[in-house]
């Protein structure tokens, strides 16, 4: 491991160096009126975080994409201005008695997150355990999942948590990045004979059954638990990967139409089975109908988004509280795009969106110049599930679809969701390093 | 390979980027101020917190609501809860309701009737003063049909025919306001309490209650049938005596007659089959029109559609009132002949609100014109101190829209004759007498009225309902017109024809040489 020098990755870290304290500057200004900074620690530690991700990256060698880390982590700023803005005590962690805020206790996960993405990003340079262990990992992920769903504690109606003592993890964020490995794995092996085809019925051609079988048992089981433990939001996710990934390996837009109509087929029914899912949707057709009652988180959202208008209220000002209760309980969680639609603005909730697309299309450049069929289709899966996480939540926000519980990447408090979404980000930084050097490598330059 | 799917499956993402940048810009720009103004929008409640609102007057001038600023929190205060649901509640917790809804922007002062002032209070930002209102409902008649209604549950609706003001609206029970419209932290003690009490104080039931009409629906059915020309008032039916007690069949079905007492059956022109209220006679009336016209004529009257007390712009809603299924927001067609017969004579799928009732009595009364109801008579300048009634300054008049014609003078000439009869007739005075002002103590004029018994299905006491209008002899104005629901009440000459009677009696009186 030779040191490299990354100089776009520092001169685009650089400012946030400014923006991130300034961010908490201003919300102390805003909400005490006292003209003075107020507490930075937080801040400066978010910083100075990246700053060292992006030193150990230089240390370690890695040649991969300058971008990624940039981008991160002004999307994760974003969200820990917002989460240290709001009251401490909505959220948060208690660690052997002690009692740490919603910021401090997302600033730790945060530092777990960058942590584990930079030694992702260092060990998997060879991506041999991903690729032949593929079924292992799914039996493993799928094992974990009916645990959780066995012995899991349930939190709002739903059992999607395992403690370890103190700390709570979401063993749906991990199997997401299982899944996107094992479907990569197979599709990579069996893409040919997937996207030809080998029978035909007059005009129809028939899918090669037996070669999808088994991804679709698979796969159809993970849904089956997920949707069984009633997280929409989730299911939601692993359907529109699966799908993209598919399309992606075959190019074939039927396997996308067949699985849209089994989508649209399934949901009608999910609709006529589970009375949780008829509320979701009968909020997101008419959530005026009760805006004290079921419709109330939805319409308190269109409130956020209508009084944040082009501009934004500012940093800090939003959120006029109901008798000092917050309007929206899920705020931190499933709304925070709210909060930030509503101080930043129109503009604001927009640039943030533009960010997570870089993001994205970084992940599909990552993905084009990989070197192989796997490397490529785990790249895609991967920037596919951050990118399609983003559109659920944000969309759900704006009433586009119905609202599912599921975080904004980088910007939602939750730290198992923190955690996968750098395990994402460490397994783009592994793949793109491989191409870079195979590219050196081959003369074919830097 | 891959690679070109790659950037095919950019070209979607990017589609869906946009599509929630779209819907971003529609709640953040476009829809913005139409969320940024909706009551229960806790921008809205915040800034009313302190902000000071006008006050509602009576049509003569008697205070109805004011607001004080208490300690930084604007607390209104209600004086009469017969008032409860037509002024509704202005809440910091709840939000506004009715008039105090459909005003709240100029009771507040956010919004200026003048345009001009209007935008320069905008740009300026400056804090405009806010208005007052003035009722069409005079407070006493208000007063007097709330405590006829007593513990009843029901509604009371009466309307000048002539200028489609309302004269009183009243609900019952009604609740008083007052405690959960000041300090929102108090609000929900007293809001829980009237929200647990019997029979849903806050239903106002003259506008949302939905009731299977029974035989007031024949004054509809037999203004569609003369304006149409599918009777005439000396038309019979020579199978109806026999069907009296028969029954008459109908695609194999068998309608009967209701219990006649003493009355025994003849051959039934119009009069007499509105005063002996004979389901047959009009179940015969209804085939006559036929389906397609009765909807038709029901629409002109105002059913199958919501109502509005007011303007499109500014007012109170009245749901629909229905004579068949409904669909959508309007009447899908009869299923068949049976269920049209019986919508001719007011059960079947019919269902309507009070407030339609009483339009149906005041196109009769104002010959066949359907006036357009409002109950806010005026804007004012906030008068300073409200005890001493309503500022001299109007600043905007509601009402005198001009009304639409149902059916021509002469129908609604033979309706008011036949619903003269039935109060007064020879048959007719054993069931809806009840009705006549005369019998509370204004002598010298007619009335004109429909009982209705509304079946509701064995070991249910049927709704007893009356509609009518006053003065009715030949000659006259008619300048009140009613419609009562007394839930649960019997018959409709037990319950609601007394109370009908009595308050357009008290309203003769009242306005006697007035």
């Amino acid at each position: 491991m030779r040191a490299v020098p990354r100089p776009v990755e520092l001169r685009l870290l650089l400012p946030l160096v400014i923006l991130v304290p300034l961010g908490f500057v201003v919300t102390h200004i805003a909400q005490t009126g006292a003209l003075d900074p107020g507490p930075l620690g937080l801040a400066i530690g978010y910083v100075g975080l990246m700053l060292a991700a992006h030193l150990v990256l230089r240390l370690t060698g890695n040649q991969g994409d300058q971008m990624l880390l940039p981008v991160v982590a002004t999307i994760g700023g974003v969200g820990i201005v917002m989460l240290n803005r709001l009251p401490q005590n909505l959220l948060g962690a208690n660690v052997f008695g002690l009692r740490l805020g919603m910021a401090t206790t997302q600033l730790l996960w945060f530092g777990i997150g960058v942590g584990v993405m930079l030694w992702i990003a260092a060990r998997f340079r060879d991506d041999g355990v991903l690729r032949h262990y593929k079924y292992t990992w799914a039996l493993a992920g799928t094992l974990l999942l009916i645990i959780t769903f066995l012995f899991g504690r349930e939190v709002n109606g739903a059992r999607l948590w395992i403690f370890l003592g103190p700390i709570g993890f979401q063993p749906a964020e991990a199997i997401k990045v299982v899944l996107v490995i094992f479907i990569a794995g197979y599709l990579a092996e069996k893409r040919a004979v997937l996207s030809e085809g080998i029978a035909r019925i007059g005009p129809i051609k028939i899918p090669p059954l037996p070669y999808l079988l088994p991804m679709l048992a698979i796969f159809f089981g993970v849904m089956g638990i997920v949707v069984i433990s009633r997280d929409l939001g989730t299911a939601l996710l692993f359907f529109g990967i699966f799908l993209t990934m598919l399309f992606v390996a075959t190019g074939r837009r039927s396997y996308v139409l067949v699985g849209m109509v089994l989508f649209v087929v399934g949901s009608f029914g999910a609709y006529q089975a589970f009375g949780h899912v008829r509320v979701r949707v009968d909020n997101w057709i008419s959530p005026f109908a009760d805006p004290s009652g079921t419709g109330y988180q939805t319409v308190q959202a269109l409130y956020a988004f209508g009084r944040g208008g082009l501009f934004g209220e500012g940093l800090g000002q939003g959120l006029p509280t109901i008798s000092g209760h917050l309007p929206i309980p899920a705020l931190p969680t499933d709304f925070i795009f709210a909060a930030v639609a509503e101080e930043l603005g129109l503009i604001g909730a927009v640039a943030l969106l533009a960010l997570v697309m870089v993001l994205v299309f970084r992940g599909l450049r990552t993905a084009v110049l990989a070197r192989d069929d796997f490397s490529s289709m785990l790249a895609v899966g991967l920037t596919v599930s951050l990118g399609l996480q983003t559109l659920i939540i944000a969309s759900g926000n704006v009433k586009l679809v119905p609202l599912t519980g599921i975080t904004f990447p980088f910007v939602s408090y939750g730290g198992s969701s923190l955690l996968a979404s750098f395990v994402v980000v460490g397994l783009l930084l592994a793949i793109s390093h491989r191409s870079a050097v195979d590219a050196v490598a081959e003369g074919r330059g830097p | 390979m891959i690679a070109t799917n790659i950037r095919r499956l950019s070209f979607y993402l990017v589609l869906a980027f946009a599509s929630v940048s779209g819907a971003l810009t529609w709640w953040q720009v476009l829809d913005a101020q139409q969320l940024a103004t909706r009551p229960d929008n806790p921008q809205v409640i915040a800034a009313h917190r302190s902000l000071p609102r006008g006050s509602i007057f009576d049509a003569r001038g008697q205070l109805l609501a004011s607001s004080q600023v208490v300690g930084g929190v604007s607390t209104r205060t209600y004086t009469d809860a017969a008032f409860a649901h037509v002024i509704g509640y202005a809440s910091l917790r709840y939000g506004a309701t009715a008039v105090e809804r459909a005003w709240d922007d100029l009771l507040t002062g956010r919004a200026d009737p003048n345009p001009l002032r209007d935008l320069l209070n905008q740009i300026l930002a400056r804090q405009p003063d806010e208005h007052d209102l003035t009722l069409t409902i005079d407070k006493r008649l208000q007063d007097f049909a709330q405590a006829q209604l007593g513990s009843n549950v029901g509604a009371v609706v009466a309307i000048d025919p002539r200028t489609g003001a309302i004269l009183a609206m009243v609900s019952s029970p009604t609740y008083d306001p007052t405690g959960f419209s000041g300090n929102p932290d108090l609000a929900q003690a007293a809001f829980d309490a009237v929200a647990a009490r019997q029979a849903n104080p806050f239903l106002d039931r003259s506008r949302q209650g939905h009731y299977v009409p029974g035989s007031i629906m024949k004054v509809l059915t037999a203004s569609a049938a003369l304006d149409s020309g599918a009777i005439t008032p000396q038309t019979t039916f020579p199978d109806q005596p026999k069907q009296e007690a028969a029954g008459f069949v109908v695609n194999g079905f068998t309608i009967r007659e209701h219990d006649l007492g003493s009355v025994k059956p003849a051959l039934w022109p119009l009069s007499e089959a509105l005063q002996v209220s004979s389901n047959i006679f009009f179940a015969h009336v209804g085939l006559e029109v036929g389906a397609s016209r009765f909807l038709d004529y029901a629409r002109r009257f105002g059913f199958c559609s919501p109502l509005r007390i007011g303007s499109a712009q500014r007012g109170l809603s009245v749901d629909p009132s229905y004579l068949s299924q409904a669909s959508g927001d309007g009447c899908g067609p009869f299923v068949d002949e049976v269920e049209l017969a019986s919508a001719a004579f007011g059960q079947g799928r019919d269902s309507v609100t009070p407030l339609q009732m009483a339009l149906l009595a005041a196109t009769v009364a104002d010959g066949g014109v359907l006036p357009q109801p409002f109950v806010v008579r005026d804007l004012r300048a906030h008068a300073a101190t409200p005890l001493d009634g309503p500022d001299a300054t109007v600043l905007e008049t509601y009402g005198g829209a001009a009304g639409s014609r149902a059916v021509s003078t002469q129908a609604a000439a033979q309706v008011r004759s036949a619903m003269v009869d039935a109060v007064s007739g020879p048959i007719g005075i054993h069931y809806a007498g009840a009705g006549a002002v005369s019998r509370y103590g204004v002598s010298g004029v007619l009335t004109a009225g429909k009982t209705g018994t509304a079946e509701r299905g064995p070991g249910l006491a049927p709704h007893s309902w009356f509609i009518g209008f006053a003065p009715a002899q030949d000659g006259s104005v008619p300048t009140i017109a009613i419609a009562v629901i007394v839930e649960g009440g019997g018959t409709g000459s037990g319950h609601a024809a007394p109370i009908g009677g009595s308050v357009m009696a008290e309203w003769l009186r009242l306005t006697a040489g007035g």
